[in-house]
């Protein structure tokens, strides 16, 4: 590889100086002149309450208090934090039911730390004291905390347009008999030589990232609504305040402050409409809004929990003749993204494995817990857990190894990918199966493991997985990005997607040297609001796929006007022409040449002679352009190989080894590759084996902490072994497919499978704690 | 609440400013003296992410401290890692081992790192786990973060730090 390239290569993130001196600017941060704070009043005692009265009076007597708003003294339109509605025409938007639900402050409590009224005061003390005087008068109504209790006939109706509770459910018209597949299943069932049948319960996981949400904003003189956030989605916010709050997209600025972590749990809107609300009721200064922990748990969204049932048929030989599944997820108190992960649940079983036949059905019901929501895996984690257990019961009871199974069965080239109907382009997997095998010793462990004593076990178990790079076809995918040539050549990208902090404009930059065949330190990455053009956020591991292939197209752009600029000033047909080394030059004749600098500078400095009229070059400065609609995605495969260690005296689980062998069809940044994978395994451990949102019998969450909510610490984790299996995609720009989303998955699965493999029992409930091995040894007396 | 005259050492400079008395040492840093490097993320002493070095060796949370129990001692925060526009080495080795990504954990993993270093200039990965533990990263899985604080421990110069009674200003 050339040295003047930048793609493959281990580049430090851009940001990374920033980061270790502690000069990045998160929106916690900022301190704007005349700076007011403001202070979301929560209801903390009950899960579902009507308020009967809230008395502002003593609040607003605190000196230092500028305004208390109430639930009348902000907007009365509804809204819907997330942003499914925008991402799918209309029509479609009406047809899977999606509706706004939510509102800025409420007199109707759905679940604990919804919000009741806002404190506008000169501190953040202040703010705090007067939060304390507010008086509430709750009627406590039914609280609900599963699907089952909802859905009761005589249970409370969250919303009148969903009757029996059901946000969603895969719509009729769309997916006959509510359910995404093929074929018949229950003929081929029936013909099975074996039927595996269980119910699977997932955790209420929650992101975690380490930056509580926090915001400024501020209507400014030039009736101007300015809001600070670490949004993974800047131009689908803008949108949906610009909708709520009745402005002009030209009057709604959002401004990306650094984001300390995202994980879905910034997209779509968080905690930006009331601050917003805030704003708008003290013009003319600023407002900042920073949430505590313990609130940022209860009031914001987290993974879809929920009870998944599956039935796998398969013959003598292995042959997976049908597969019958139906994920009932809990939504939550608001809608909120009811209408996505119940499918893409779905579409992560559909796209595995060639079943014969396939039903699935998804749907979510309303409950008093705080709203699910995004999650990195967007119901991945979910599938991954129940459809990879599955699979090695079905293995194990017909003596067939899970790695020969799935290598075998695997979907590959040309089969239906995730999405019915768009055919896989490629797929790795059997390399990464091999590899990633061979790094954990499987067949050696797998047999030395089969037949233990004593008190220390060991098991071996593989999980494999399939993603997406992007949100093609499913919902709107566009990425807008403008490639501006200075008048020295140096260059400015600008463009609207958030770098969450994996790299993201590392890579795109890294990817622009390379197109244009510059150096990076040339290139500047602008994210600016205003400037940028769209980009439906970062999420769907599309930010370097499709930002990525934005970025190639604008700068083919540049590079086509340069040429046709060389054209002109050297006579030479524009096919005669190519660029290397910052140089257009006749193929055929190196020394006819013209610098890139050369026509950048005389684009903007361009004179003309006042005698023979001629100019000194092409006038006008370039900029290349792309508003990139890829049509295309080419999804990621994995397979990850775990090794654990159960004491069966104490119940604890031990993780040795993960290896991770991920199809990344081309490193961009092979160390940003690695940071996603083992990132992702520390979120897909935590989900296995120790991470749970609890709730009380009242619906009050238990462990809204990091000392209650146990998340791996840097002596649980295990050894991560990463292996990039680099087969460039032959559809996608560069060969190169997604990794964000795909960590957090299939670590589920081959945890789940090394527990069950150690001990001879499969765990249908996650996380897999203590307290559950030992219940499940005392029961089945293994000694 | 009654206030009082504060005198806080921070990064080798001297600050006096009045504050309430249960200010915690966190809000004096952030509020007071606008030195924002040093972060919030739980406010409980779980995470964290307000990690800072008391007298070059030993790390605290700042928010489980008051700024007038620190009065008469050095603070060290991220802030004053860099001398001179130079990084220091654990800086180098966070940057370069890929250890960063979102950031937030960062300055409280590197303040932290600065202790484990003053305290034990040659530690085990074992010994780097255990003391890295209490200090949350949701993005690294620690891979990285355990690499850059080995390869910060064979930058570093280990004499410098002994006779210099630790890191930091």
């Amino acid at each position: 590889m050339s040295e003047k390239t930048f793609v493959g290569k281990n580049i430090p993130k851009l940001d990374a100086r920033e980061k270790a001196t502690g000069q990045s600017i998160y929106a916690a941060d900022l301190q704007l002149p005349g700076m007011l704070y403001g202070k979301i009043v929560r209801c903390w005692d009950h899960a579902h309450a009507k308020v009967l009265n809230l008395d502002l009076s003593e609040a607003v007597k605190v000196p230092g208090v500028v305004k208390v708003l109430g639930p009348k003294d902000v907007t009365q339109k509804n809204y819907n934090t997330g942003v499914l509605d925008l991402m799918v025409p209309e029509e479609l938007g009406q047809l899977l039911g999606d509706i706004e639900d939510q509102r800025i402050f409420t007199d109707h409590v759905r679940h604990q730390g919804d919000a009741i009224c806002g404190i506008i005061a000169e501190s953040e003390e202040i703010a705090e004291i007067a939060a304390g005087k507010v008086k509430v008068l709750y009627e406590p109504l039914p609280v609900y905390l599963s699907a089952e209790e909802s859905a009761r006939p005589d249970a409370f109706q969250f919303d009148e347009r969903k009757p029996g509770n059901r946000a969603f459910q895969l719509p009729e018209q769309m997916f006959p008999g509510n359910a995404y597949g093929w074929g018949d299943v229950d003929v081929e069932m029936a013909k099975a030589d074996l039927i595996v049948e269980e119910t699977f319960y997932l955790p209420k996981v929650k992101q975690c990232q380490m930056e509580p949400h926090a915001y400024v904003a501020h209507y400014d003189q030039t009736g101007r609504l300015n809001c600070w956030t670490s949004t993974q989605m800047p131009k689908c916010v803008q949108p949906k305040l610009a909708r709520l709050f009745e402005l002009p997209l030209s009057r709604v600025n959002l401004v990306s402050t650094t984001i300390g972590g995202g994980f879905g749990a910034r997209l779509g809107m968080v905690f930006e409409p009331e601050t917003c609300a805030m704003a708008l009721a003290v013009p003319g200064r600023p407002v900042k809004v920073q949430s505590a922990r313990e609130e940022d748990w209860v009031a914001s969204e987290s993974r879809h929990p929920g009870k998944y049932w599956m039935k796998l048929g398969v013959m003598k030989d292995g042959t997976p003749v049908a597969m019958d599944a139906h994920f009932t997820s809990n939504a939550g108190a608001y809608f909120t993204h009811s209408s996505g992960v119940p499918f893409t649940t779905g579409s992560w079983l559909t796209g595995m494995y060639k079943f014969g036949a396939i039903r699935y059905k998804g749907d979510t019901f309303y409950t008093n817990q705080a709203p699910s929501g995004a999650f990195r895996g967007y119901g991945n984690p979910q599938t991954n857990f129940a459809l990879e257990q599955i699979v090695d019961q079905a293995c194990n009871q017909l003596n067939i190894d899970p790695v020969d199974w799935r290598k075998k069965w695997h979907k590959g080239v040309g089969d239906d990918g995730w999405c019915i109907g768009v055919p896989y382009s490629s797929c790795a997997l059997d390399e990464c199966l091999e590899r990633g095998a061979e790094a954990i010793g499987w067949k050696e462990k797998r047999a030395r493991y089969a037949n233990q004593s004593g008190t220390l076990r060991r098991g071996v178990g593989v999980g494999v997985m399939t993603h997406t790079s992007g949100a093609m076809p499913m919902l709107l995918e566009h990425t807008t990005c403008t490639v501006k040539m200075n008048e020295d050549a140096s260059v400015v990208i600008t463009l609207s997607c958030s770098d969450l902090g994996q790299g993201s404009h590392t890579v795109l930059k890294q990817i622009a040297a390379d197109t244009l065949g510059m150096p990076m330190d040339e290139i500047h990455i602008l994210v600016n609001m205003d400037a940028a053009g769209f980009d439906i956020g970062s999420h769907a591991s599309r930010t370097t796929y499709v930002g990525g292939g934005a970025v190639i197209k604008a700068c083919e752009d540049v590079k086509r006007q340069l040429i046709e600029r060389a054209a002109i000033r050297l006579g030479i047909s524009e096919e005669e022409l190519e660029i290397e080394d910052r140089q257009v030059f006749a193929r055929h004749d190196r020394d006819k040449r013209l610098s890139v600098k050369e026509i950048c500078h005389t684009g903007v400095y361009n004179f003309t002679n006042p005698e023979t009229g001629e100019t000194n070059g092409v006038p006008g400065q370039i900029k290349g352009y792309a508003s990139h609609f890829p049509g295309h995605n080419s999804p990621p495969f994995g397979a990850c190989f775990a090794e654990i260690e159960v004491d069966i005296e104490t119940g604890v689980v031990n993780v040795l080894e993960l290896v991770i062998a991920h199809d990344i069809g081309r490193a961009i940044n092979p160390m940003a590759v690695e940071g996603q994978l083992q990132g992702g395994a520390h979120q897909a451990l935590g989900m296995i084996l120790t991470e749970e949102t609890c709730y009380d019998k009242k619906g009050l969450c238990r462990n809204n902490s990091f000392t209650d909510y146990k998340m791996l610490g840097p002596v649980d984790m295990p050894k991560l072994t990463t292996i990039l299996v680099e087969q460039p995609d032959p559809i996608a720009p560069l060969g190169m497919k997604s990794v964000g989303e795909a960590g957090p998955v299939n670590p589920v699965g081959a945890t789940a499978n090394a527990i069950s493999h150690a001990l001879g029992i499969m765990f249908t409930e996650a996380p897999i704690t203590p307290e559950r091995i030992l219940q499940a040894l005392s029961e089945q007396k293994v000694a | 609440m009654k206030t009082k005259m504060i005198t806080l050492c921070v990064n080798g400079r001297d600050h006096r400013f009045e504050a309430p008395v249960n200010r915690t040492l966190l809000q004096a840093l952030r509020d007071d003296l606008r030195l924002t490097e040093t972060k919030y993320g739980c406010g409980t002493g779980e995470c964290g992410g307000c990690t800072v070095l008391m007298d070059g060796k030993d790390s605290i949370c700042s928010c489980l401290t008051l700024a007038v129990e620190a009065e008469g001692r050095h603070i060290t925060t991220v802030g004053g890692m860099t001398r001179d526009g130079e990084l220091h080495p654990i800086q180098i080795a966070f940057i370069e081992e890929g250890a960063i990504q979102c950031g937030y954990c960062t300055p409280g993993m590197i303040m932290k790192t600065a202790s484990i270093l003053a305290n034990n200039p040659n530690p085990s990965e074992e010994e780097i786990r255990k003391g890295l533990d209490g200090n949350v990263c949701r993005c690294t899985g620690y891979e990285k973060i355990v690499q850059a604080v080995q390869r910060a421990s064979r930058m570093l110069d280990t004499s410098q730090i002994q006779k210099s009674g630790g890191m930091g200003q």
